[in-house]
């Protein structure tokens, strides 16, 4: 990295400060802070709310409604994560462009299958949620669907690159004794890309234990549906008792996820 | 990569390594089969549904909608006054996101410091504290916790104190991300080369001498490079932010589900993407320039 002592004020680093701060202080002009910016009582429910932290609902009924809920988030995080590896694995295989050597059919496979990734990923899990319930109905399948279509988006494109990214020498070395593209994929490619692949997989992991959640605010089982409940109810204690079973089954992926990582890409 | 030795794996505890991503793999793979196994036996699963003929004429129907069709007016996406609303609303929604990465990076910014593991138990200044400690794991329950808790939840909970519109929303945002921030921001602060920091100890210099010269030059550049990922990710967010925090596309898109006016979801949906796309392009630029 070199450094000009004295760059021209209007280039890279002064104009990329300008623009953060013009940016955030023009939007902060945007937000109307006039009156009534806080409810009538607002901050009476406000201490209501976060008074009750500390007198989170234990009773054996509703731990076991908390569990159970926790569960059914779980294994909507699982189940979609799954789907989402075996929609974006073959899509990150093509958008690689690693099966064809060149040619215009290399071309338009990753073009087409770059733009279908980022279609899928641009759209936020709830709003699919909220489409697939619309059009399939209320059940877990729209839940896993929803998952699956953004993550395999976000999944696809990262497989991609790392099957790029992979260092050229051994394959080079695995054609020259006439292996296939195919081959070389297979034998070159994947077990060279299989740690970072692996790694991230698990971090969307922990991702989908966290979305899991909120999908339930189009109606869909778990916790994110008890918390709406409770919410409605005006039952705060219930509401943290929730929030903590969340947070627990978030740090627990987030853990395992990372110990994961730790061990695979050292 | 390190290459396998089994003479050395005994001392240095290699061999684990290799067998905890197999451990792991296998309880996903476990994790797995259970999941998909209790759903799809729960019975109301909704599975056989996808192979229901009903159901895809249901699917059908709701994207034809969604496109306009039998529709007796101009659809919304084919009109321009709905379409410059919706431009109105992306641009209160980018307000949205622009203040939540504000927020995040100014409490990040005021914050990062106790958290990180070499500041906090003095390896860097040279003085151990029990208050470091403490600050330390303080700051990291925060984190924690702000990032566990997802946005949406944030938000459910903070319309229920201030009044709907951006702000409520951007907050709820700011809450999240500062807790993500915060957590990458103090690793990469533990990360750094120490060296800098202790030669301007070694010449005298104060604690904050030593922050402004030793360690912000070394961290900002990554800083700058999680803020903005984690916009590209705000401004998909933002949206279902807006579904409780009634800011921006969230509330219209909500609004509209809820009449079946699909073909304004069309259009909302048409912006969203617009927006998305605007921001990643915005961000890729702002990447050059801090390069």
């Amino acid at each position: 990295m070199e450094s000009s002592p004295r760059a021209n004020f209007l280039e890279g680093r002064s104009l990329l400060t300008l623009v953060l701060v013009a940016a955030v202080g023009l939007s902060l002009v945007s937000v109307d802070w006039g009156g009534g910016l806080i409810h009538p009582g607002g901050m009476a429910s406000a201490g209501r709310i976060f008074g009750s932290i500390f007198t989170p609902e234990l009773s054996p009924n509703f731990l076991r409604i908390a569990l159970d809920a926790t569960w059914k988030t779980l294994t909507f995080a699982v189940a979609g994560v799954t789907l989402a590896v075996a929609l974006g694995l073959p899509l990150g295989v093509v958008a690689s462009g690693v099966l064809f050597r060149e040619g215009r059919i290399r071309t338009i496979s990753i073009v087409s299958a770059r733009f279908l990734l980022a279609f899928l990923r641009s759209i936020h899990e709830l709003v699919w949620a909220w489409l697939f319930v619309v059009a399939i109905g209320l059940s877990p399948m729209a839940a896993i669907l929803a998952l699956a279509l953004p993550y395999s988006g976000i999944l696809g494109r990262l497989y991609a690159d790392f099957l790029n990214d992979v260092p050229q020498h051994p394959l080079a070395a695995l054609r020259t004794s006439g292996a296939s593209e195919f081959e070389v994929l297979a034998y070159g490619r994947v077990p060279m890309a299989l740690p970072d692949m692996l790694s991230y997989t698990f971090y969307r992991f922990e991702c989908g234990v966290r979305s899991a959640a909120i999908l339930s605010f189009v109606g869909i089982q778990g916790l994110g549906y008890q918390i709406q409940l409770s919410l409605n109810d005006l039952i705060y204690d219930q509401v943290w008792t929730l929030m903590f079973f969340l947070v627990a089954v978030i740090v627990v992926s987030d853990v395992w996820s990372s110990f994961v990582r730790r061990n695979l890409t050292r | 990569m390190i290459s396998y030795d089994p003479k050395t794996s005994v001392h240095t505890g290699s061999r684990l390594k290799i067998s905890v991503p197999m451990a792991s793999l296998l309880g996903f793979f476990v994790l797995a089969t259970v999941s998909w196994a209790s759903i799809l036996l729960d019975g109301d699963s909704g599975f056989s549904d996808l192979f229901d003929s009903g159901t895809w004429s249901n699917v059908w129907d709701f994207i034809g909608q969604l496109f306009g069709r039998g529709l007796d007016r101009t659809p919304a996406f084919l009109d321009l006054s709905s379409w410059r609303e919706a431009l109105r609303l992306s641009l209160d929604t980018l307000a949205m996101s622009v203040v939540a990465i504000g927020f995040a990076a100014i409490a990040v910014l005021l914050t990062f410091l106790p958290a990180a593991r070499n500041v906090a138990f003095g390896e860097l200044s040279g003085n151990r504290s029990l208050v470091g400690a403490a600050a330390f794991h303080v700051m990291r329950g925060v984190f924690v916790f702000t990032r566990g808790v997802p946005e949406l939840l944030w938000a459910m909970l903070i319309v229920f104190v201030l009044s709907p519109g951006i702000l409520p929303g951007a907050l709820a945002l700011g809450l999240h991300n500062y807790g993500l921030l915060g957590k990458l921001s103090a690793e990469v602060v533990e990360d750094i080369d120490p060296r800098p920091a202790r030669a301007l100890r070694a010449a005298g210099a104060s604690n904050l001498q030593m922050l402004l010269y030793g360690v912000l030059p070394q961290v900002l550049p990554q800083f700058l490079t999680y803020m903005l990922y984690r916009w590209e990710v705000i401004i998909r967010t933002t949206i279902v932010v807006g579904f409780v925090a009634a800011g921006g596309l969230g509330r219209e898109f909500r609004l509209s589900m809820s009449w079946f006016q699909y073909d304004k979801v069309m259009l909302l949906l048409m912006c969203y993407l617009l927006l998305v796309l605007g921001v990643d392009l915005i961000a890729a630029w702002l990447r050059r320039l801090a390069r």
